[in-house]
């Protein structure tokens, strides 16, 4: 499994020590004050103390990049979105851009050449980014061979700079929520998550069974994987070949896969629901816990850092620079 | 030999990459013609694991298989140009829970599904499925049934009917008897036997149950800790020393001769394996 969001690994640090509330509360206020942010300069700053933090709570920046990896397609879209159609501020780049056959032909020929060698290499951004040189440099200089059409690319500083500010913000977010799940286990999480979403209850939402519902779900998942690969060997057994076929094939396949295992889930919920309800599970009745949150010194002095953050940030966005 | 396995390793993956060895050097061969043969073991002692090797399911970590002549070795560079599937056709295997793969509207078509995935035309396969629901013994009303709302023993007959559609040439069975009730396994064991005389096909059963081994297998292979231990008569296996050092239960039958031998000194020596061998040398005795 290469998805690392919302993967639980053991460790050691402060980070592990907290309360799952406090951390989640925590999430909730650095959120809010990295959207309140609206300067570069500060947005780095903030970059600069998550950084600081992973180091203190000894958590590997590398697992945090590979929290991020899933997201790149995501923040480059937005990166080169905004570079692209944000007009405002100053020019800092104009080209015209020509469209020859002969320059359509090499560009294309560029990206598929780097579609097919990138697994070879091993800097994959460096490689990345050369190409996107070659692809500008063949559409904007080799201007003379009979372009059938032209535009113009203008690159605008504030485009730039928005660009570049909101895939910060993204990676902030997408980097605290990773320290959350990295650090937490899912049954503290949701413990944690239920004790928080309880003032729900002047709504009348049921937060005890919807924390109910989310640990049940998160126990049968690696039930349902195992489930799931036993079919696909049952299914093997009778011809059934999941790495080749035609489509038409590949759709009987699925639903080979498919009908054993919604029989089966609906099947293992069943045989739970009375399991629970022969051990006197009532919905909605009082219960004691096994594990019992305590709060430390700890989570209260990291509440009041995440206060101060916040403060801090509403602050600098109405007087900013004081 | 029809499959034949040389000092055959396989190591299950794990997250703390330790893995876990389900089998440990196992060298077997079987026929592909006339073998009836059980395979015992404690839960966990790597049977299953075993008879997913012998239609390829799982290839070996370690050691190499040949069955049916296709080879299949531990490095999977060498398997990349393998195809699986003939191998799968020629050994049927029919798993431990029939909700694993029956997932058709009716018997029928599930049982056809087996045999039209190997090539075979709707006439052919209609015509295999009426077949092979008799050979289980339900009757042709189940065709039109759907596989749901049949009791656990009919579910079961109808995955082996599935399997035996597909006309494999060695059948392998996992625990085919359990959850059953004595009635409903002695037939369902009666039907694989038909299946192995009639037939002259190879049937490989796992099984839990001492007396299936003793009464119908001429030949027992004993698993314990990933490693093959035991693989000859199933008369020799249940001497003495062996079932003290694996555990073994004991059949039935032999309880009931050692008794009859100690209780009233009978000589009841030679090779008794069922009811009615016992009651004919006991009325050979008695005249």
């Amino acid at each position: 499994m290469k998805v690392v969001i919302g993967r639980y690994v053991p460790g050691t640090g402060f980070f592990y020590t907290m309360d799952p509330r406090t951390k989640i509360i925590a999430l909730i206020i650095l959120m809010v004050a990295t959207f309140l942010i609206d300067s570069l300069m500060l947005m780095l700053i903030a970059i600069g103390l998550i950084v600081l933090l992973m180091i203190v709570g000894k958590i590997g920046i590398k697992r945090v990049y590979l929290g991020l990896r899933p997201l790149m397609f995501l923040l480059m879209f937005t990166f080169v979105f905004q570079v692209l159609f944000n007009r405002q501020g100053d020019i800092l780049l104009k080209r015209t851009v020509f469209y020859s056959p002969l320059s359509l032909l090499l560009g294309i020929g560029l990206i598929v050449m780097w579609l097919f060698t990138k697994k070879f290499t091993r800097f994959k951004l460096f490689y990345f980014v050369a190409v996107i040189a070659g692809v500008f440099y063949i559409f904007t200089e080799l201007g003379d061979l009979n372009p059938f059409a032209q535009s113009t690319l203008a690159i605008y500083e504030e485009g730039l700079f928005m660009a570049m500010f909101i895939m910060l913000r993204l990676i902030i977010i997408v980097t605290l929520s990773t320290i959350l799940t990295i650090t937490t286990k899912p049954t503290d999480l949701n413990l944690g998550l239920e004790h928080v979403l309880k003032p729900l209850k002047v709504f009348r939402i049921n937060t005890e069974d919807i924390a109910m519902i989310i640990s049940i779900s998160l126990r049968y998942i690696p039930t349902l994987l195992d489930e799931a690969n036993k079919i696909m060997l049952a299914q093997a057994s009778r011809g059934v070949d999941f790495k080749e076929g035609k489509l038409k094939d590949k759709v009987m396949q699925i639903v080979s896969l498919l009908v054993p295992m919604f029989i089966i889930s609906f099947k293992r919920s069943d045989e739970l629901a009375n399991a629970m309800e022969a051990r006197s599970f009532v919905p909605g009745a009082k219960r004691t816990r096994l594990h019992v949150l305590a709060w430390k010194t700890l989570d209260s002095v990291t509440i009041v850092v995440a206060l101060l953050a916040l403060t801090l940030s509403i602050t600098l966005r109405i007087w900013p620079w004081i | 030999m029809a499959i034949k396995f040389e000092h055959v390793s396989f190591q299950y993956k794990s997250i703390d990459n330790k893995g876990y060895l389900a089998l440990n050097e196992v060298n077997v061969a079987i026929e592909n013609k006339g073998e009836f043969i059980t395979l015992i073991g404690e839960t966990g002692s790597g049977k299953s694991t075993l008879v997913q090797h012998m239609n390829a399911l799982l290839t070996p970590t370690k050691g190499a298989m040949n069955i049916f002549g296709i080879k299949i070795s531990s490095k999977s560079k060498e398997n990349k140009n393998v195809k699986f599937n003939p191998i799968r056709k020629q050994v049927g295997l029919v798993f431990q829970f029939p909700e694993y793969q029956l997932f058709e509207e009716t018997v029928e078509k599930d049982i056809m599904f087996g045999p039209k995935n190997f090539g075979v035309n709707e006439r052919e396969a209609k015509k295999r499925a009426r077949e092979a629901i008799a050979m289980v013994g339900l009757d042709e009303s189940y065709l039109e049934r759907s596989p749901f709302n049949l009791s656990g023993g009919e579910k079961k007959r109808v995955s082996i009917a599935g399997i035996l559609a597909m006309e494999p040439d060695i059948l392998i069975l996992d625990e085919p008897t359990s959850g059953l009730d004595p009635r409903g396994r002695d037939a369902l064991l009666k039907v694989f036997y038909d299946i192995h005389t009639s037939l002259n096909k190879t049937v490989l059963i796992i099984t839990h149950d001492m007396n299936t081994v003793y009464e119908y297998a001429r030949r027992v292979l004993v698993m314990r800790e990933g490693e093959l231990v035991y693989d000859g008569d199933p008369v020799k296996l249940f001497s003495r020393t062996n079932v003290d050092n694996w555990n073994l239960d004991v059949p039935d039958i032999i309880r009931l001769k050692q008794a009859l031998e100690t209780e009233f000194k009978l000589d009841l020596s030679g090779t008794i394996r069922n009811k009615q061998a016992l009651l004919k040398r006991l009325e050979e005795l008695l005249s």
